[in-house]
């Protein structure tokens, strides 16, 4: 039964399939086991060209088997011999013919021309034919004429036979003297060393000879044999006629080619390089099959094979395990959400800020509640800074417009609202035209409601103080406020009510801030009192305005150098809650409030717990000190 | 009706303070519920009045009412000039506007340089026309006997305050000097002995400026607190 060998994966396969059961290749196309179809293409082939030439006249017969398989080399028969199996159409041992023909050539080698290959035969299945035929004896004959013939070569070219009969039988059977490449000749016939009877082959070259012969027969796959090699042999030895010896005149050998030429003594090998394919492998699939030492059709890399299994388990080793549980109980560890310590309902501080708070809170209770008027109210005229301010607001003309600013918080009536109603109360009494302005969101709403406040307490009587405007809030901080120096009307075109004041009286005379009579200035932060000591100071002074400020506590020390400054760049300061009583003082506005009572105590209630605190903190510190000096000695 | 609701606003309005009032003060038994609250509510008051304020006094009153007004009176001159003066700063503040979204916030950063810039100018040159040179001027005049009181009891305190102002402030700028003279090879390097004490005696005056603005920072507070329970206790007798 015929199968067809897979190209791919050299597996066989039935004859009936078209592509390989393995490995889905395509097996009719190219497989070895050509299809009738292929055979009929196959017989259509005309013959080689020398064949064909000769019988050009005649019907093109198709080949026979047998001249097909003598063009098939002897290599590739032992090669598929021994790698396909055997067909019923041929035979394991050759013909009685094939025989005939390879013992005739055999015996006909000596008388072979040199080009011709001598083909490889296994001498141990040819001996066995040769002894059946009967010839073995005619074999043995030709071998003391082969070595007769080599023996009266090398007496030719002057071999001494003390030399020859050195050698051993087998090494004088061999071809003696090489064949001359075509460089050597002609170097020699340029060259003024002239050697006689050419080349004198020394005892390593015939071994190597003798070497390259015992390869021969071992394998004609296994060693390339040179062509001049090939060309050797003992009846060839006196090829090139004997010319007469004439002198000719030594060459000049140029400089490049002298270097070129190898020193004297050292052999020169005219040999190819001999490829070594022992150690290569043989091609076991594809139209290549069975060669060595050639690239394999046999794509191994698109094998349909199933890949390899590897396994995904991590291999570890026990201390690596070990390392990879303390690890992971660590991470477990800052994972887990740490408990704070749990603080006392009760705790020191409490108890310390509670005390802190009824020892400060219950003086000033008790002096609000029942109004006390122990302390008596700064005097009028010892703060210098409020007298120049109630002095510069009387300066001013009735119907004056004053700039009023607002910008302080909320927060900080209860200190600042005392010196601004005592100031409300002064403008109102003469008529000045107030502007309101201000740069924090919330001073128009705490300038509405002072002047309601103050208008109500009967400073203007029964009426509502109308003679102000509100301009409102000026963005931009300090560039803001540079803009209302030099434009106000630019900057406020309306009023927060939405009524053009520029165009009626006071405002329609005021074209830059140094128009006002006045700029006062309400703030409790230094930051914004500085602003507007340089940005709008330095234009109401250049005209003589003067420039007040009611500020809080806090403000005053970094406020009052300008205020002390010669010339001074405040006009008039009104700081705290003691400075306000001072200035409702010298314009008779100061009513029995209890506040100063309540400043006071509050202030002599903190001092008093300073004192206390930093003693007590004192005499912590020294008992700590002399328990580490204990702990020391 | 609004004169009532007026009269209703004041009653109203006062009972809101006091309780906001007492709930400030609970903070005194420590951090709670109610101290927060009352925190919240005046950040959300105070940001919502601010917000109200802006767009009111300076988008509608600034911007889009004298529009209004110029066109409706016909002036093109004043409409012209009014453009010329406003668009710029409307274009800078829509696209100022661009810092709002994380994707554009670097297409605003033109308008915030030229801000910065504009305000650094305003701040340094105001800084030099109105405090440094007229503080410096007034360092110079500290002693000057023209400005010296006439009365001896005013002069002695006159002088008395001219020369502590006159150290304090040479004093305290010796502190801020760090140079090393080099004595030698070997020798490390420090400063000469009376700048030492000098610097030590700014260190000292350093230290009082300091302790005057905490007390002037706690007067203040004290001040708020006596205002604030002054405010409970008329509340108390008003309603009580």
């Amino acid at each position: 039964m015929n199968e067809i060998i897979c190209p791919l994966c050299g597996k066989p396969n039935p004859p009936d399939r078209d592509v390989c059961q393995y490995c889905e290749a395509p097996l009719k196309s190219s497989g070895f086991i050509a299809s009738p179809e292929d055979e009929d293409l196959f017989n259509q082939i005309p013959p080689p060209y020398g064949e064909g030439s000769e019988s050009s006249d005649q019907p093109v017969q198709p080949p026979s088997a047998s001249s097909l398989e003598e063009a098939i080399p002897d290599w590739l028969k032992q090669t598929e011999a021994s790698f396909l199996e055997p067909s019923p159409s041929e035979s394991d041992t050759p013909t009685h013919d094939q025989i005939s023909e390879q013992i005739d050539s055999l015996l006909n080698v000596p008388a072979a021309p040199a080009e011709e290959e001598i083909p490889a035969v296994d001498d141990e299945w040819l001996a066995s034919l040769l002894s059946e035929a009967g010839v073995g004896e005619l074999a043995q004959e030709i071998q003391p004429e082969e070595s007769q013939a080599g023996k009266s070569a090398l007496e030719e070219e002057g071999v001494s036979e003390q030399f020859i009969a050195g050698l051993p039988e087998e090494e004088l059977s061999l071809p003696l003297e090489p064949e001359k490449p075509d460089w050597l000749t002609n170097l020699e016939a340029s060259s003024t060393i002239k050697l006689e009877g050419g080349i004198q082959p020394s005892e390593q070259g015939l071994k190597e000879v003798q070497f390259e012969e015992a390869a021969e027969e071992k394998g004609p796959e296994k060693v390339e044999i040179p062509a001049w090699v090939g060309r050797t042999s003992f009846g060839e030895s006196p090829t090139l006629p004997k010319e007469p010896e004439t002198p000719i005149e030594p060459a000049e050998i140029p400089g490049w080619l002298e270097a070129l030429r190898p020193p004297e003594g050292e052999k020169v090998s005219p040999t190819a390089p001999v490829e070594d394919t022992s150690a290569a492998d043989i091609v076991t699939a594809g139209p290549l099959v069975g060669l060595r030492g050639v690239i394999s059709a046999h794509p191994s890399a698109i094998q349909a094979r199933k890949p390899p299994t590897y396994s995904i388990k991590l291999r570890v080793t026990e201390e690596q395990r070990a390392q990879l549980e303390m690890m992971e109980e660590l991470l477990a560890e800052e994972q887990k959400p740490k408990t704070l310590p749990s603080k006392r309902a009760i705790s020191y501080r409490h108890i310390l800020r509670l005390v802190v708070a009824v020892v400060l809170i219950l003086p000033i209770i008790w002096t609000v509640i029942f109004r006390s008027e122990r302390a008596q109210d700064p005097q009028p005229a010892s703060i210098p800074s409020v007298v120049d301010f109630t002095q510069q607001i009387q300066k001013l003309p009735t119907g004056a417009p004053v700039l009023l600013a607002f910008d302080y918080e909320p927060g900080f009536s209860g200190e600042l609202n005392g010196a601004i109603s005592t100031l409300l109360s002064q403008l109102f009494a003469k008529s000045a035209y107030l502007t309101l302005v201000t740069t924090s969101p919330s001073g128009p709403a705490l300038a509405e409601s002072l002047i309601r406040t103050v208008s109500a307490s009967g400073a203007t009587g029964s009426a509502t103080y109308t003679n102000y405007t509100d301009l409102g809030y000026i963005p931009g901080g300090t560039i803001g406020l540079l803009g209302l120096a030099t434009s106000p009307r630019a900057l406020f075109p309306y009023s927060l009510e939405g009524i053009d004041v520029w165009a009626r009286a006071p405002l329609n005379t005021i074209l830059s801030i140094a128009d006002f009579s006045a700029v006062i200035l309400i703030t409790h932060d230094p930051e914004t009192a500085r602003s507007w000591i340089e940005q709008i100071g330095p234009v109401i002074q250049a005209v003589g305005r003067p420039l007040l400020m009611i500020t809080s506590t806090q403000a005053e020390p970094l406020i009052r150098p300008y205020y002390e400054a010669v010339p001074s760049q405040v006009q008039g300061i009104v700081a705290g809650l003691a400075a306000g009583l001072s200035y409702a003082g010298m314009t008779g506005g100061q009513q029995a409030s209890g506040l100063m009572d309540a400043f006071s105590a509050g202030i002599t209630i903190s001092i008093l717990i300073i004192l206390i605190g930093s003693i007590v903190s004192l005499v912590f510190m020294l008992r700590a000190t002399n328990k580490k000096k204990e702990n020391q000695e | 009706m609004l004169e009532q609701l007026s009269q209703l606003a004041d009653p109203i309005g006062a009972i809101i303070g006091f309780i906001l009032t007492i709930m400030v003060f609970s903070y005194i038994i420590g951090d709670n519920f109610l101290f927060r609250l009352a925190v919240s509510i005046f950040v959300g008051v105070a940001s919502g009045y601010a917000a109200v304020l802006i767009l009111y006094n300076v988008l509608w009153n600034q911007v889009l009412v004298p529009i209004w007004k110029i066109v409706s009176t016909g002036n093109a001159g004043g409409l012209l000039s009014y453009v010329i003066r406003v668009v710029p700063a409307v274009i800078l503040g829509i696209w100022m506007m661009t810092k709002l979204s994380p994707r554009l916030a670097r297409w605003g950063t033109p308008v915030l340089a030229f801000i910065t810039g504009v305000g650094a100018a305003t701040v340094i040159a105001g800084a030099v026309r109105g405090t440094i040179f007229p503080q410096v001027g007034a360092s110079f005049n500290v002693l000057n006997i023209q400005t010296a009181p006439s009365e001896l009891s005013g002069l002695v305190g006159w002088f008395i305050n001219g020369l502590i102002v006159l150290a304090g402030t040479v004093a305290t700028m010796i502190y801020f000097q760090f140079r090393l003279r080099s004595r030698g090879e070997n020798v490390p390097a420090q400063r000469a002995v009376i700048l030492d004490y000098l610097s030590t005696a700014g260190q000292g005056f350093i230290m009082v400026t300091l302790g005057v603005l905490f007390a002037g920072v706690y007067i203040a507070t004290l001040s708020a607190l006596i205002d604030r329970i002054g405010y409970l206790w008329n509340v108390i007798i008003r309603f009580f």
